[in-house]
This record gives C-alpha cells, sequence and structure tokens, in this order.
C-alpha cells in the first residue's frame, strides 16, 4: 500500500510542472480525415520525446481538442486550451477557417502557435501581426509555384504547350483561378481551355468532349476525390489524347491506385510514405511499429515534425519563455520527411517552414504513387503519354 | 361545456400574457444577462465563448420560427445570415459596426422580399426547395463577385466586433436576442399572430376571413431574414472569416428548423430553450464520448422529436400558463 501511495506521489512530482502543449484539430467533422492522421503523428512524436528525456527533464503533456472542423466550436476549444488547460504552446491547426476564426483569441492571449495547416492565404493575413505564429505547412501560393515549376519542366522536356484547366465551382477549385490562368499564359503556355464543374455531379460528358477538340498536352483538374474517378472514366471513354492528367485533390479515394484509370494520372503531394528522404524512412518504420499500418497522409508526418521540433526549441531555450523559445524555433535547421526544415519569411509572416521546394509530384504508376518530379527524387521515369 | 365552445372560445382567445406565464423567459434572459459574471473559474472564459455561439444559434432559430408561423418552411435562412455576414464584412469598411449591422440586416430583409413574393403561390415542398434554390443562387452571386469586391471563392476577413471583446460581444448578442425575443412577443400580441396562423392553417381560408395574405407572408418573411441577417453579423463579427461555401452551407438553414422543432415550434421560449439545450448537451458529449459524440447527439435529438412532438415546450405546457409563450 505504501509502496502504490509512494509511487503515486512520484508520478504526480514528475507529472507537476511538466510543460504542456495544446492541440486543436479536427478529429471530426470535413477535415476529420486529416485530423486524425496529424493526431497519430503527435502521438507518435510525444512517445519518442518522452523516451528521450521529455522536455525540461519532465515528460511532455499533450492536451488534444476537437475543434469539429468549425469555427464555432473551435473558438471555445481554443480559449478552453488556454484558461482552463493553461498549455504553455499550442499546435495543430489544419482548417483555414477555424484558423482565422481562433486568431482573436491567440492575440489576446498572446499564445504561441506552432501550426500546421492552414494554407489559405487569409490567415496568412489574420496572422501577419501575430509575434509567436510558426507555420509549417506551405501558404496555398507555394502549392501553385510547385505547380508551375513542374509543367515548365514538361514544357521544356517534353514540348508540352497547351494545358486545359477543369476546375470545381467552390472555393477550393475556383480560388484564383484567373490568377492561374494568368500565371501559365505569362509562363508561355497557351490555356485552351477553363471549364468549371458541379463536384461530385459525376457527369463529365461535355467537359471532356470541349477538352478533346481543344488538343491539350495537359489537363490540369481542380476538385475533390470525389470525381476523380469518373473524370477518368470519361477520359477513357471518349479516348481523349494527352500528355498527362495533373490532379490537385486534397486526398485521393481510397485505393484509387489500385484502379486501372488511375494510371499515369499526376498529382502532388508533401509527402509520401516511398519518399526517398532517410527521415521520412525512419518516419515511416516508427509509424508502422506503433500503429501496425501506414497512413497516405501527410498531416501525419507533419504533425510528427511540428512536435518534435517545437519540444527540441523548448529544450534548447531551457525554459517556456516565449521570447526564447521562438528564438530556438526559429533557428531550427533539422532534415525531416519532407526535407530540411528551416524558417524563414513568408509575404506577410515572419516564420514560415515549408515551402514551394518542399512539394513531390507523382504518377500512379503499378498500383502505387511513384515520385517523378524534382527529377532528382524520382524514382521512375515519368511517363508522358503523348 | 360542449366541444363546440370549447374550441371557439379556444380560437377567439386573446394571446395576452400573464405574468406568470413570462417568468420562464424572464429566468431566461435573467441567468444569460448574470451570466458573464457568475463565479465558473477557470472555466468562465470558455464558457463565455460556447455562451455567444449559443446565443447566436437561438437568434437564428426564433428568427426562422417567426417565418415558420405563417406555414413557411423555409431552408433559404443561410442567405439571410449569409447576406447578414456579407453585408456587414463590406459596409464595416466604410462606415462603423453600429450602423453596418442594422443596414447588413436591412439589405438581407429587402431580398427576402424578392424570395418572399416570388414563393408566394408555393407551399409545402414545392415552397422549401425554392428556398433552398435561392441560396444556393445567392451563394454563386457572392461567389462570383469580383474577388477584390467579395473575396470570390476564398472568401474574406471581417473586422473584429467590438476590437474582439468576448464580453462585450456576448452582450451585444445578448441585446440582439432580446430584441427578438421582444419581436417575436409583440407579433404574438398583434393581429400579425392571428394573421400568421390563420395562413398557416389554410391560406385559402385565410383570404375568406379578410387576410392579406401577401402582406402577411411578406412581413414574416421581411422580419425572419432582418433578424437572421443580425445573427450573420454575430458570427462573423466573432469569427473574422467567411467564405461562400461555409456560410451559405445546407446546415446553416437546417440547424434553426431542427432546433426550433426541438425547442417548440411557434413559441418564443421553445427556441432559444432548443439552442441553448442542444449547444449544452453537445458539449458535454464533446467532452464526455470523444468519439462518435456526433452519433450520440443525433440519437438524442431523434429520440426527443419522437417523444416529444411538441418539443421541449411541450412539457412545459403541461403547466398552466407555460404554453402561452
Amino acid at each position: 500500500m505504501k509502496k502504490m501511495l509512494l509511487t503515486g506521489v512520484l508520478l504526480a512530482l514528475s507529472g507537476a510542472g511538466a510543460v504542456k502543449v495544446g492541440v486543436l484539430l479536427p478529429l471530426s467533422g470535413s477535415g476529420s480525415v486529416s485530423g486524425q492522421a496529424a493526431r497519430n503523428g503527435y502521438l507518435l512524436a510525444l512517445d519518442e520525446i518522452n523516451r528521450a528525456g521529455g522536455v525540461l527533464g519532465k515528460p511532455l503533456d499533450l492536451a488534444f481538442a476537437d475543434d469539429g472542423s468549425s469555427p464555432a466550436k473551435a473558438v471555445p476549444e481554443f480559449v478552453k486550451l488556454v484558461t482552463v488547460d493553461k498549455v504553455d504552446f499550442m499546435a495543430g491547426g489544419v482548417s483555414s477557417a477555424t484558423s482565422i476564426a481562433i486568431s482573436g483569441p491567440a492575440k489576446q492571449y498572446n499564445t504561441f502557435m506552432a501550426w500546421i495547416g492552414a494554407a489559405a492565404v487569409p490567415v496568412e493575413d489574420a496572422f501577419a501581426d501575430h509575434k509567436y505564429f510558426f507555420h509549417y505547412h506551405p501558404w496555398s501560393y507555394y502549392n501553385f509555384e510547385a505547380i508551375l515549376d513542374y509543367f515548365k519542366y514538361l514544357k521544356r522536356s517534353k514540348g508540352a504547350r497547351n494545358i486545359a484547366i477543369a476546375y470545381e465551382d467552390g472555393p477550393f477549385g475556383s480560388a484564383g483561378i484567373d490568377a492561374t490562368v494568368a500565371a501559365f499564359k505569362k509562363a508561355g503556355f497557351n490555356v485552351v481551355m477553363s471549364e468549371k464543374f458541379k463536384t461530385g455531379s459525376g457527369n463529365f460528358g461535355p467537359l471532356v468532349s470541349k477538352a478533346k477538340a481543344a488538343r491539350p498536352d495537359i489537363l490540369y483538374w481542380v476538385g475533390y476525390d470525389t470525381d476523380a474517378l469518373p473524370l477518368a472514366t470519361e477520359i477513357k471513354q471518349q479516348n481523349l489524347q494527352l500528355g498527362l492528367i495533373y490532379g490537385t485533390p486534397p486526398s485521393w479515394p481510397v485505393g484509387f491506385e489500385k484502379n486501372k484509370l488511375a494510371d499515369n494520372i499526376a498529382g502532388l503531394s508533401l509527402w509520401l510514405p516511398s519518399s526517398p528522404q532517410a527521415e521520412s524512412r525512419k518516419f515511416v518504420a516508427a509509424y508502422k511499429q506503433k500503429f501496425g499500418n501506414m497512413t497516405e497522409e501527410y498531416f501525419a508526418p507533419l504533425a510528427y515534425v511540428n512536435l518534435k521540433t517545437l519540444a527540441a526549441a523548448i529544450n534548447r531555450a531551457g525554459s517556456t519563455d516565449k521570447d526564447k523559445v521562438a528564438a530556438e524555433l526559429a533557428k531550427t535547421n533539422t532534415p525531416t520527411p519532407f526535407g530540411p526544415l528551416t524558417f524563414s519569411k513568408s509575404l506577410k509572416t515572419q516564420y514560415q517552414g515549408f515551402k514551394s521546394g518542399n512539394w513531390l509530384h507523382f504518377q500512379f504508376l503499378g498500383d502505387s504513387r511513384v515520385p517523378v518530379y524534382p527529377v532528382k527524387f524520382a524514382q521512375k521515369p515519368m511517363v508522358w503519354n503523348k | 361545456m360542449s366541444r363546440a365552445m370549447e374550441t371557439s372560445r379556444t380560437v377567439t382567445r386573446r394571446p395576452d400574457f400573464t405574468a406568470r406565464a413570462l417568468v420562464p423567459l424572464g429566468l431566461f434572459f435573467g441567468l444569460a444577462l448574470v451570466f458573464p459574471f457568475l463565479p465558473l473559474g477557470t472555466r468562465a472564459e470558455y464558457l463565455l465563448q460556447i455562451a455567444f455561439f449559443t446565443l447566436v444559434a437561438a437568434i437564428l432559430a426564433l428568427s426562422w420560427d417567426i417565418l415558420a408561423r405563417s406555414g413557411q418552411v423555409s431552408l433559404a435562412h443561410a442567405a439571410f445570415y449569409g447576406l447578414g455576414a456579407y453585408g456587414f464584412a463590406l459596409l464595416g469598411k466604410v462606415m462603423p459596426w453600429f450602423a453596418a449591422m442594422p443596414l447588413a440586416a436591412l439589405i438581407a430583409g429587402l431580398v427576402s422580399l424578392i424570395l418572399g413574393a416570388v414563393t408566394l403561390r408555393l407551399s409545402g415542398m414545392y415552397f422549401a426547395i425554392a428556398t433552398l434554390a435561392f441560396t444556393e443562387v445567392v451563394r454563386t452571386i457572392i461567389q462570383n463577385l469580383p474577388e477584390s469586391v467579395a473575396g470570390g471563392a476564398n472568401g474574406l476577413l471581417v473586422p473584429a466586433l467590438l476590437g474582439g471583446n468576448a464580453r462585450a460581444q456576448y452582450f451585444l448578442a445578448f441585446g440582439v436576442l432580446l430584441f427578438t425575443a421582444l419581436v417575436s412577443l409583440a407579433i404574438r400580441r398583434s393581429r400579425l399572430h392571428h394573421a400568421f396562423a390563420a395562413i398557416r392553417q389554410g391560406e385559402e381560408t385565410a383570404r375568406v376571413l379578410g387576410v392579406s395574405v401577401v402582406r402577411y407572408k411578406l412581413a414574416a418573411f421581411f422580419i425572419s431574414s432582418f433578424l437572421a441577417a443580425l445573427g450573420g453579423v454575430l458570427f462573423a463579427g466573432k469569427t473574422f472569416f467567411i467564405n461562400p461555401l461555409e456560410t451559405f452551407s445546407l446546415a446553416n438553414s437546417i440547424a434553426p428548423l431542427t432546433t426550433s422543432i426541438f425547442g417548440g415550434l411557434y413559441t418564443t421560449l421553445g427556441p432559444m430553450l432548443g439552442a441553448t439545450v442542444l449547444r449544452v448537451a453537445e458539449e458535454l458529449l464533446h467532452n464526455s464520448v470523444k468519439n462518435g459524440y456526433l452519433v450520440v447527439y443525433g440519437l438524442v435529438l431523434m429520440l426527443t422529436i419522437l417523444w416529444l412532438p411538441r418539443g421541449l415546450m411541450g412539457l412545459l405546457r403541461r403547466g398552466k400558463h407555460g404554453g402561452e409563450l
């Protein structure tokens, strides 16, 4: 009995004064796939951090909260983590709308935020003047920079000139579409079609017919996973001849790679389980060991990197003083599953982590996603169908 | 007393309020007024945030109920709510918030008259579908305005209401809900109440009785959308950001409908009570049933509607005066 009491007291003492990190994620609602993946990434990082001695000599403590993918839920949950759970630092964040909604309380409480997601430009505006905002995910304009870079490569190496754009009519597909067309034209491409569609309608007949008449080299498709298969089916049925179909859905349909229709379709990802970086291989091995399976969601390694680098910065700072931790986190220069991580200015914020150079372009080849660009990371030659 | 006489007395009874009937409503607002001053310890600020969004949900539900009293089961509430939010975001750039707020609501009210006029001949499912389509039309228009004007599909940042002061925002929401409740009570006491009820029970009969159906239906639309737009302003000013997809989402039309049914249709207290109980239940479930709390929440909602077809107000109506409000 005495022994048990002593153990309890020791455990309580070891927890007292532990650094606490609040993690706000969409564990339910529309963003839950990314949120659950991120949660696993955090849990894996927490295990490793605490096995290696914790933070400031104590086991690191995480407090998860579900923002429900909704601003109305995110604000109270954020305030709860800061004022009730009294976390020392905040991490997480996937959706742009919820991130903007908490920008008010974040400034009010002067919260230290190591943020993994929220790529929309208005988020950058909302946190432009926040002193302790570290943003890991590339801003949306970096995504397009990466795509444009790849297409320029296709122009040089394959003679691609004509681009047809198919975009869904919601915010995801339509945002900045005029700027996209202008950027392609400025880079010397002919935009031979720019056609919007209603996501989930399943009817791509007219769109593909129009594309067929325009004879593009690349079909650039901006939409959601639900449209991937109907579009690929219609292209096959109408025998649309293309050099490349390039899609940028937030996630691909489960098992899409196993479908023959997916062959040679290309896309963009910050990370793939097959990413060649040594840190990625280590992450994949550790993830499989802990969870018994592997995820293709890049929010898992992103969350992992997020917590590991934050913990390392706190340890280097030797305290939870926000200024000291910010100074140390700003100095981060470490290999990650996405490539090296350093922080530098973006257009409006002080501390931006990954940028356009961290994106990988892959193709569905032989039942899996295979990196094909940048060339130095290509595991197989890209298939160009023209 | 014969059954016929009883019925006759029910129909002709004035909707007067006794002091006792006002007690539950007074208690509700009394509690809401002192809520920010309750000794809630470290949870005070967190609960204040929950309470703010509860008040907004109550405004939306009560404003929806006012329209439903005229027999119009609308799915256009997201449009009015969104118009309020967008109106405030745009007007807030050129005028102070206290001017932008009512003006945004007025714009939503005027736009609602167009919908009201177009859908005058529709009822039931046809009316609901038309209102749903209207929301989609408004969303598409907003989304296709030049990005420099309304942010396009990306959305736009909204100026923080009252400098982002949570307590001040709460009291503003409290004031708007109080105003909404007073409007609802005023309707209950006026001839609008009889006209709305007559139209709801049968437009042809209402016409025969001399009720100007067109005028009263449009009045219901205007009042309801004006109040819903005020809710949209509060939400946008609190969350600093709006985009067409989320602001005009179907969820924003369905939530006030379910809340009103849950609380008790055609009453003032019912939708407010429904919003409060649902938000508290959601929060409790969220914290206790981490995974799948929405399933439990949905089941609770379904069972309550099944067992209490008149909503929470059905419980109060068992009392002598409770059902009057």
